[in-house]
């Protein structure tokens, strides 16, 4: 049975169809969602209220696009939009840790490149961030980028750019160790 | 080590940053169909064509905007309130009431994992659950079967939040392991996301009551 037929079914609401859906989209739905989110418990989260979310809303699916990439824009909001709930909770704590970072230095406390790379990633614009991780960590086309996130092409291959100057500039003093 | 090398390391040390395990699938598929079991079957009921989707979603903005109006102008002290605009307010309030249960939530239970709670989680708890136990009285909760068990679980774990002590770091890891366990255990946010409407329906809750 193709693609087609199984949203048909779902949309009828047939059990089996919907876990075929499932099935065949939860491993990148779920590793994009991880990697933004950069925890089990909210990427599983995530990638339920995305499905549920896609499912309920399958009448609205028009077929124009592929349906991995409307699925994909229904997870990257999901994704971003629960991210940033977290964030403005933990935006307080986050201060204390930055200031305690300041008071002892990040370079020496941080020896390790992919730590510091990890830090730079996460100081990344939200925009930067999402477009580096999907398109340079997950293997996104810019198409896809842009269908996801509902930007021009070349907004995503500005953003990529600008996200790997940043990182490069983060990370230019390591370039003579990198391990 | 030239910018292209050093971008090309970077690209390599990047697949490492937040790196996923393997998926759950069967887990989150549990609860998937958990939340959509209820709703199947009804499924092309109202599967209305483009142009009547169009329609009805301009007669409800509308329908929501004169409500909104309404609303927001002071009736006379002794004028009892329709029906319907009490229904209205009620879903604004419910729905703005969820955002801001879930988004405690997300938060509480991200930072049980650090074993860092922040104290403000104890306070807004409490007023919460204040909330929470005055939309169990409330008589969407008291129709609604569905709403109802979702409170009662809501009232139990903020509850337990209360209990806590609010000092940085003097919590009791068992108590909090516990309310994370009632959390996953009855799919409290999963739920709580499902009874959800969309973004712009929460967008126009805010602040409006």
């Amino acid at each position: 049975m193709n693609e087609t037929e199984l949203i048909t079914r779902a949309r009828a609401g047939d059990g089996a169809a919907e876990r075929a859906l499932y099935d065949a989209h939860v491993d990148r739905v779920y590793r994009l969602a991880y990697r933004l989110a950069g925890d089990d418990d909210l990427a599983r989260d995530f990638t339920q209220d995305a499905f549920i979310r896609a499912f309920e809303r399958l009448d609205t699916f028009r077929g124009e696009a592929a349906f991995s990439t409307w699925l994909h824009a229904i997870t990257t909001s999901v994704v971003l939009n629960g991210l940033r709930k977290v964030k403005r909770l933990r935006g307080r704590e986050r201060d204390l840790d930055d200031a305690r970072d300041v008071a002892h230095g990040r370079r020496d406390s941080e020896p390790d490149l992919k730590a510091r790379l990890a830090r730079a990633i996460d100081d990344l614009p939200e925009g930067y961030r999402t477009v580096f991780l999907m398109h340079d960590v997950e293997g996104y086309t810019h198409e896809e980028i842009g269908a996801a996130l509902d930007v021009e092409t070349g907004t995503s291959k500005a953003q990529l750019s600008r996200a790997r100057a940043k990182l490069r500039e983060a990370l230019k003093d390591f370039a003579g160790d990198w391990v | 080590m030239t910018d292209f090398e050093l971008e090309d390391r970077l690209r390599q040390a990047a697949l490492h940053y937040h790196r996923p395990p393997e998926t759950p699938r069967e887990e989150m598929w549990a609860r998937i169909d958990a939340a959509r079991a209820p709703r199947r079957g009804r499924g092309g009921i109202l599967a209305f064509r483009p142009r009547l989707r169009w329609g009805i979603g301009i007669a409800a903005v509308l329908a929501l905007g004169v409500g909104l109006g309404r609303l927001t102008v002071r009736a006379p002290a002794a004028a009892p309130v329709p029906a319907r605009e009490t229904n209205v307010a009620l879903q604004l309030a419910t729905a703005q009431y969820f955002d801001r249960t879930e988004a405690m939530l997300a938060g509480f239970r991200a930072d049980a994992k650090t074993g860092r709670l922040d104290p403000t989680f104890v306070a807004s708890a409490k007023d919460l659950l204040s909330t929470t136990r005055l939309m169990l009285d409330s008589p969407a909760a008291q129709h609604d079967p569905k709403l109802h068990a979702l409170l009662d679980d809501l009232e139990l774990v903020l509850a337990q939040i209360t209990q806590l002590k609010s000092e940085p770091g003097s919590q009791d890891a068992e108590d909090i392991r516990f309310i994370t366990q009632a959390l996953e255990q009855r799919g409290v946010l999963l739920r709580l996301r499902a009874g959800v409407p969309a973004g712009p329906a929460r967008a126009a809750a805010q602040g409006v009551l």
